[in-house]
């Protein structure tokens, strides 16, 4: 049995390949369903926003560059958009700028090297839950419930500028700890 | 944040996507044209992609692996356990096709049995009504057949060039076998006057007499055993002769 990789899979799901597609799936739905569960905290709309990824998978295997970076990587984000695009659809909030497209992020953030270092991620679980808590909780607003610094503010009722401050100095923390791992 | 790169701060929110709608236009349009910015946004989206990764993994329910392969638009199915599926199913066809087939042949065969059967009915029923004919014909000659266990007549009309052979007792032959009838000149030359089976539903069998030319210028018949399909001359055994 050869084991494919992901670009040469992608390849095949370009080309309709169902078989190609579910072994994608098997290799990457838990990592896809966890993401949704955690921005929607709801195994319904977790498993709605699931399959919408992996369906615009399918549907966008051709637009797939491999030079830009992981698939994995790929998958996510455009699991992140479907599951924040549902969420702020279920709370009535507006959608997200297009500069979270992952084609439009693309187009802005050059290529590194450390975008394939699929362990190093991992450690940042670890990471995380040594910041501060106020840090970590505007941290989690802004990256797994979708909202902007100015709608933290309103939430927590904190200063606009406390928000930047801890935003910032939370993801400066991430940086500095990123890049000694 | 410095005069060069004012927006350098809002980098770690933008690369999150939660830096507010209105800066975010901004800061793309400078992100265009500067490099130390685009830098800082590399090492931050390395960051928020650390982010997508940093969730413990967990499964989804079975029943949404199932609900994703019945909604892939245009998906070319090609699963291993399947293959034996479409074994069976082109077995399948191709044992229905070989029944269809063997249905039509049969038919076919049936046909042609019941046209064969059709055309020896046609042909006796002509032979017995040119038989009652020559008998109602006052010229008509009516000559004793005689042979081992068989007797019959034939009804014999010269004028006309008919002749017709009505035999009792004929003996069941093999397949590979036929009754030939053979025309005998003065000279004794054999010419073929047809060939025939005996009926199995009647007790007598009546067959015509093929005639190349006329009835007048022979003295006799004679029939014998042949090899199905006739032969050119005698070569079996004699069953009975009649003298004109």
């Amino acid at each position: 049995m050869v084991i494919q990789n992901d670009t040469e899979l992608l390849a095949q799901i370009a080309k309709g390949d169902e078989l190609a597609f579910i072994s994608l799936y098997d290799r990457h739905a838990s990592h896809v369903y966890a993401l949704a569960l955690r921005i929607l905290h709801d195994p319904m709309l977790a498993e709605e926003a699931t399959q919408d990824a992996f369906l615009k998978l399918w549907s966008r295997a051709r637009q797939f560059v491999a030079e830009r970076g992981s698939l994995l990587v790929w998958l996510l984000t455009i699991t992140r958009r479907t599951a924040l695009d549902r969420l702020r659809l279920e709370s009535r909030r507006p959608s997200l700028s297009d500069a979270t497209d992952p084609d439009e992020l693309w187009n802005i953030i050059p290529q590194t090297d450390t975008l394939s270092e699929e362990s190093r991620w991992r450690s940042m679980a670890l990471v995380i839950k040594t910041l501060p808590p106020d840090q970590c909780q505007v941290l989690e607003l802004a990256y797994y419930q979708g909202m902007s610094q100015s709608e933290i503010a309103e939430v927590l009722g904190w200063p606009l500028g406390t928000v930047k401050t801890r935003l910032r100095a939370g993801l400066e923390h991430l940086r500095q700890a990123w890049g000694e791992r | 944040m410095t005069n060069e790169h004012p927006f350098i701060e809002d980098i770690p929110a933008y690369a999150i996507g939660a830096l507010d709608a209105a800066h975010a236009a901004v800061l793309q349009t400078h992100l265009k044209t500067c490099q130390t910015c685009q830098a800082e946004l590399a090492a931050y989206g390395v960051v928020s992609d650390a982010l997508l990764m940093a969730l413990p993994a967990q499964m989804p329910p079975a029943a949404l692996r199932r609900r994703l392969l019945t909604r892939l638009p245009g998906a070319q199915k090609r699963e291993a356990r399947p293959k034996l599926a479409w074994s069976f199913n082109q077995f399948a066809f191709g044992f229905a096709m070989f029944l269809l087939l063997a249905l039509n042949a049969f038919s076919v065969f049936q046909m042609l049995s019941l046209q064969r059967q059709q055309a020896v009915l046609a042909r006796q029923v002509q032979t017995g009504q040119t038989a009652l004919a020559a008998l109602a014909y006052p010229e008509t000659r009516s000559l004793p057949i005689s042979g081992e266990n068989i007797t019959g007549t034939l009804l014999l009309d010269e004028e006309r060039n008919v002749a017709v052979v009505i035999a009792w007792n004929l003996p069941a032959l093999q397949a590979s076998q036929t009754y030939q009838i053979w025309l005998i000149d003065p000279q004794g030359k054999r010419t073929s006057g047809g060939i025939f089976t005996p009926q199995t539903d009647l007790p007598f069998t009546s067959v015509s007499v093929l005639s190349p030319g006329s009835l007048s210028n022979f003295t006799g018949i004679g029939v014998t055993v042949e090899p199905a399909g006739g032969s050119s001359q005698p070569t079996g055994k004699r069953i009975f002769k009649v003298d004109f």
